[in-house]
This record gives C-alpha cells, sequence and structure tokens, in this order.
C-alpha cells in the first residue's frame, strides 16, 4: 500500500502539460481564409500534403472548418497536392 | 446578384493568341448571361501544378471576379468542363469578409479594424448565413 502510494505521487507532477496553443487566424483576426494564399495554408498540412488536427494545429473551430474548406478548394485547382511524396 | 469568382487553367501548349482569345470567350461568356466583369486576372501566369494533370505539369491561371445571377455559375461551369483547354476551374461564391490575403474589394481591412463595436454587429450576424454558402457552391 505504502509503496503503491509512494510511486502514484510523482505523476501528477510528472504530467507535462503542453500549453493551449491559440488559434493562428484569431491572433489575425482573419474571417475569410482565402484558398488562394497557399503559403499561409501549407503551414497547416504536413510533408504529405494532409491537412493537420486541430490538436496540432491548435485552430480553433471555426476556423479549422473554414481551413479544411480552403485546403480543399486549393487542391481542386492544383495549388496544392493531395498527397506528396 | 451574387459575387463570385473563378480560377480557372488554360493549357500551357496553347499558344498566347489563342489563349486570348479562350479568355475573350469566357469573359463574354459571362457578360452575355447577365454577369458583370469586374477583373480579370492573369498575374499568376503560368504555374508549376501541384501534380499532373493529363501528364501536364504547368498551367496557365486565370483569376476572374465578377457578379453575376445565380443560374450563371452553372452554366459557366458546363462550357468550360467542354473546353478541353481549360484543365480546371472553379467558382466560389464570394465572402464579404476580411480575408488572408489582402486585396479583397468591397470592405477594407483598415476601415473595417476602425470600426467601432456598433458596425461590428452586423457583420456577425450576417456572418453564418455567408459561411454556409460558398461551401455549397464549392462542390
Amino acid at each position: 500500500m505504502s509503496e503503491d502510494r509512494g510511486e502514484r505521487r510523482p505523476r501528477p507532477r510528472g504530467v507535462r502539460r503542453p500549453r493551449r496553443k491559440v488559434c493562428a487566424f484569431c491572433v489575425d483576426k482573419i474571417e475569410y481564409i482565402d484558398y488562394k494564399d497557399i503559403n499561409r495554408l501549407r503551414r497547416f498540412t504536413n510533408e504529405r500534403g494532409k491537412i493537420l488536427p486541430r490538436r496540432m494545429s491548435g485552430n480553433c473551430a471555426k476556423h479549422q472548418r473554414q481551413l479544411s474548406e480552403a485546403i480543399k478548394r486549393a487542391r481542386a485547382i492544383a495549388l496544392m497536392p493531395y498527397t506528396a511524396d | 446578384m451574387n459575387r463570385y469568382e473563378m480560377i480557372y487553367i488554360i493549357d500551357t501548349g496553347l499558344e498566347e493568341a489563342a489563349r486570348q482569345e479562350l479568355v475573350e470567350k469566357v469573359s463574354s461568356l459571362i457578360t452575355a448571361n447577365g454577369g458583370e466583369i469586374e477583373k480579370v486576372d492573369e498575374t499568376w501566369g503560368k504555374r508549376r501544378l501541384a501534380y499532373a494533370i493529363d501528364y501536364k505539369t504547368e498551367g496557365w491561371y486565370v483569376l476572374v471576379t465578377f457578379k453575376a445571377p445565380a443560374e450563371l455559375p452553372r452554366e459557366l461551369e458546363r462550357n468550360l468542363q467542354i473546353n478541353e483547354n481549360v484543365l480546371r476551374y472553379l467558382v466560389v461564391k464570394l465572402v464579404e469578409k476580411r480575408s488572408s490575403v489582402k486585396p479583397r474589394p468591397v470592405q477594407a481591412a483598415p476601415a473595417e479594424e476602425a470600426a467601432p463595436a456598433v458596425e461590428q454587429a452586423p457583420v456577425e450576424e450576417a456572418a453564418p448565413a455567408e459561411e454556409a454558402a460558398p461551401a455549397e457552391d464549392a462542390e
């Protein structure tokens, strides 16, 4: 028992909670994410061209929705890749 | 009348004169069907495609902004589909909001920023309807 408790105690301290990221689009006060702005959009895809999830990009729900829409449009007209290898 | 933005990609195999003719043809198609062209922008010009389309790695990008009745994009897309020199096209309804890229006409960004809270309220109210609209147009 006492051993168990001894092991348990350091855990809460050991859990590193990463700082909550803030939405990059809210910071820049962007209301419409343009699909032509590929330099900005590219930051939210990985090197394979996949859209980063919200937990990685830190975007708010509203902007993440707009962002994925914009990236998909950009893909449709060959501004961004669907896949890259 | 809605405001739309259209991008289309022309085959770079097409020589200059024929390309201009095609751009002209598309523009006249818009005006003939009750549309009103605001701007034809070819500043992107020849660009590398992110992926090959019909084994082509380059394309000539043309960006057109226009005002048009709601039935026009369908007709426009039908015509672009037929033309084999057009590799891709995309017609999007414009949302009057501050964009991530600078030139978005109608509302200049600094004016909007300077606007007091009273001015901002109607903008936010109009937002949900406008947001939903372009999604339908795009696909």
